[in-house]
């Protein structure tokens, strides 16, 4: 577990290190370009931008790395996305104009290479940028409990702390049992995010459509300020409106945004994914 | 690990101390020294391009992807005055900023 030094450090160190590297890229952009394309220095604006703010796994990469990866070249395309949504997002965090989402779906369409949109079926959340602040783990079948919930130590070390909600998810289990249950269904809940499904215009008129409508939808959750992604589905209603946060993950999608809860809660974008045939994983975006 | 044409001029080394004053993990003070020498790379290369004239800055890159450290300051020293302390300057006030936010953690 991070020590509250380390994240507030950290934390600060990452702006300030984006503020740089946003000044150098605006004024040097083509420049910086033709280094990253036609050399095998480095890359200075995906490293600057986003490895290093990432976590402390990265720590072999540095300024002076010489060879150019194929890693390298997938961050430099978050580079430009994290430089593309802060010139789209507002300063505050507010819901955004349709203007705003329209950009945003595509900058995240093209990106990710997947259908990513605001609405779908004329059917649409509250918002769709906005405080995401963290939920417990979900029981996926009747009996699933903290010591059946992990497929490995490793995974029990990390989310373990996180615990089990008292309660069910908005549609009740993911999987009749576990002998039942598919890897889906456990991806469901491993992935999953809380939405205001409340808050949606029309929601309590046409509850039953609305209800079959947002049970396990694909969403696409992206931290603008690191550029990570990761397909979530949605598995529950909440938070109440009153707690200030606009959505909740699960422990899983948490760290993998790297996003916190509390004082240091910070904004996600998250928008559905038109994926008629089911080809899109869930997960974290690579 | 190749050092970078500067590293003579930058010592980050009362950072490094700095940081192992505080109780962190190995792997967290990593991360943390990697940012600081990624944050003083960015700003030292934006100090250069923008002292350059546009026809210059496409010689620099192109040395900088070259890797001759020697030819980089032979053509710094020409186009810019007073290189060494200007990449000094720069490191400084940005290490300044830093052990700041050090003692405020």
């Amino acid at each position: 577990m991070a020590s509250n030094k380390y994240l507030k450090l950290k934390n600060k160190w990452v702006d300030k290190h984006r503020r740089i590297s946003e000044s150098l890229w605006t004024k040097h952009k083509k420049h910086l370009n033709w280094l990253s394309e036609n050399s095998k220095q480095l890359a200075v604006g995906s490293l600057g931008s986003l490895i290093l703010i990432s976590s402390p796994g990265a720590q072999n990469l540095n300024p002076n790395q010489t060879v150019k990866t194929e890693e390298q070249s997938l961050i430099d395309k978050s580079t430009f996305l994290i430089t593309d949504l802060k010139n789209i997002l507002p300063s505050e965090i507010r819901p955004l104009t349709s203007d705003e989402e329209a950009s945003v779906s595509a900058v995240l369409s093209r990106d990710f290479n997947m259908n990513v949109r605001p609405e779908i079926e004329e059917k649409r959340l509250n918002r769709s940028y906005g405080l995401i602040g963290a939920e417990q783990h979900l029981a996926r079948y009747p009996g699933d409990t903290m010591s059946s919930h992990f497929d490995s130590q490793e995974e029990t070390s990390l989310y373990y702390s996180s615990g089990m909600a008292p309660g069910l998810g908005a549609w009740r289990y993911f999987a009749n049992s576990k002998e039942s249950m598919t890897e889906e269904e456990n991806l469901r809940e491993k992935y999953y995010i809380a939405v205001q499904t409340f808050l949606a215009k029309d929601f309590s008129q046409r509850f039953a459509e609305y209800r079959d409508f947002f049970r396990f939808r694909k969403m696409l959750l992206v931290n603008p300020d690191n550029g990570r992604a990761i397909v979530t589905a949605i598995g529950d209603a909440g938070p109440a409106a009153w707690t200030g946060k606009h959505l909740g993950g699960s422990p899983e999608v948490m760290s993998y945004l790297e996003r916190y809860d509390g004082a240091q809660r910070g904004p996600v974008l998250y928008f559905f994914i038109d994926d008629p045939e089911n080809k899109i994983p869930l997960g974290p975006v690579k | 690990m190749k050092k970078a044409f500067y590293s003579h001029l930058i010592d980050t080394s009362s950072i490094s101390l700095a940081l192992g004053d505080m109780e962190l993990t190995q792997e967290e003070r990593i991360h943390l020294i990697s940012l600081v020498e990624s944050s003083l790379h960015h700003a030292v290369l934006d100090m250069i391009l923008s002292e350059l004239n546009e026809g210059d800055r496409e010689e620099f890159v192109k040395q900088l992807a070259d890797e001759d450290d020697e030819k980089i300051w032979n053509f710094l020293n020409k186009k810019i005055d007073n290189i060494e302390k200007k990449i000094r300057n720069t490191a400084e006030e940005l290490k300044k900023e830093l052990h700041k936010d050090i003692k405020e953690s």
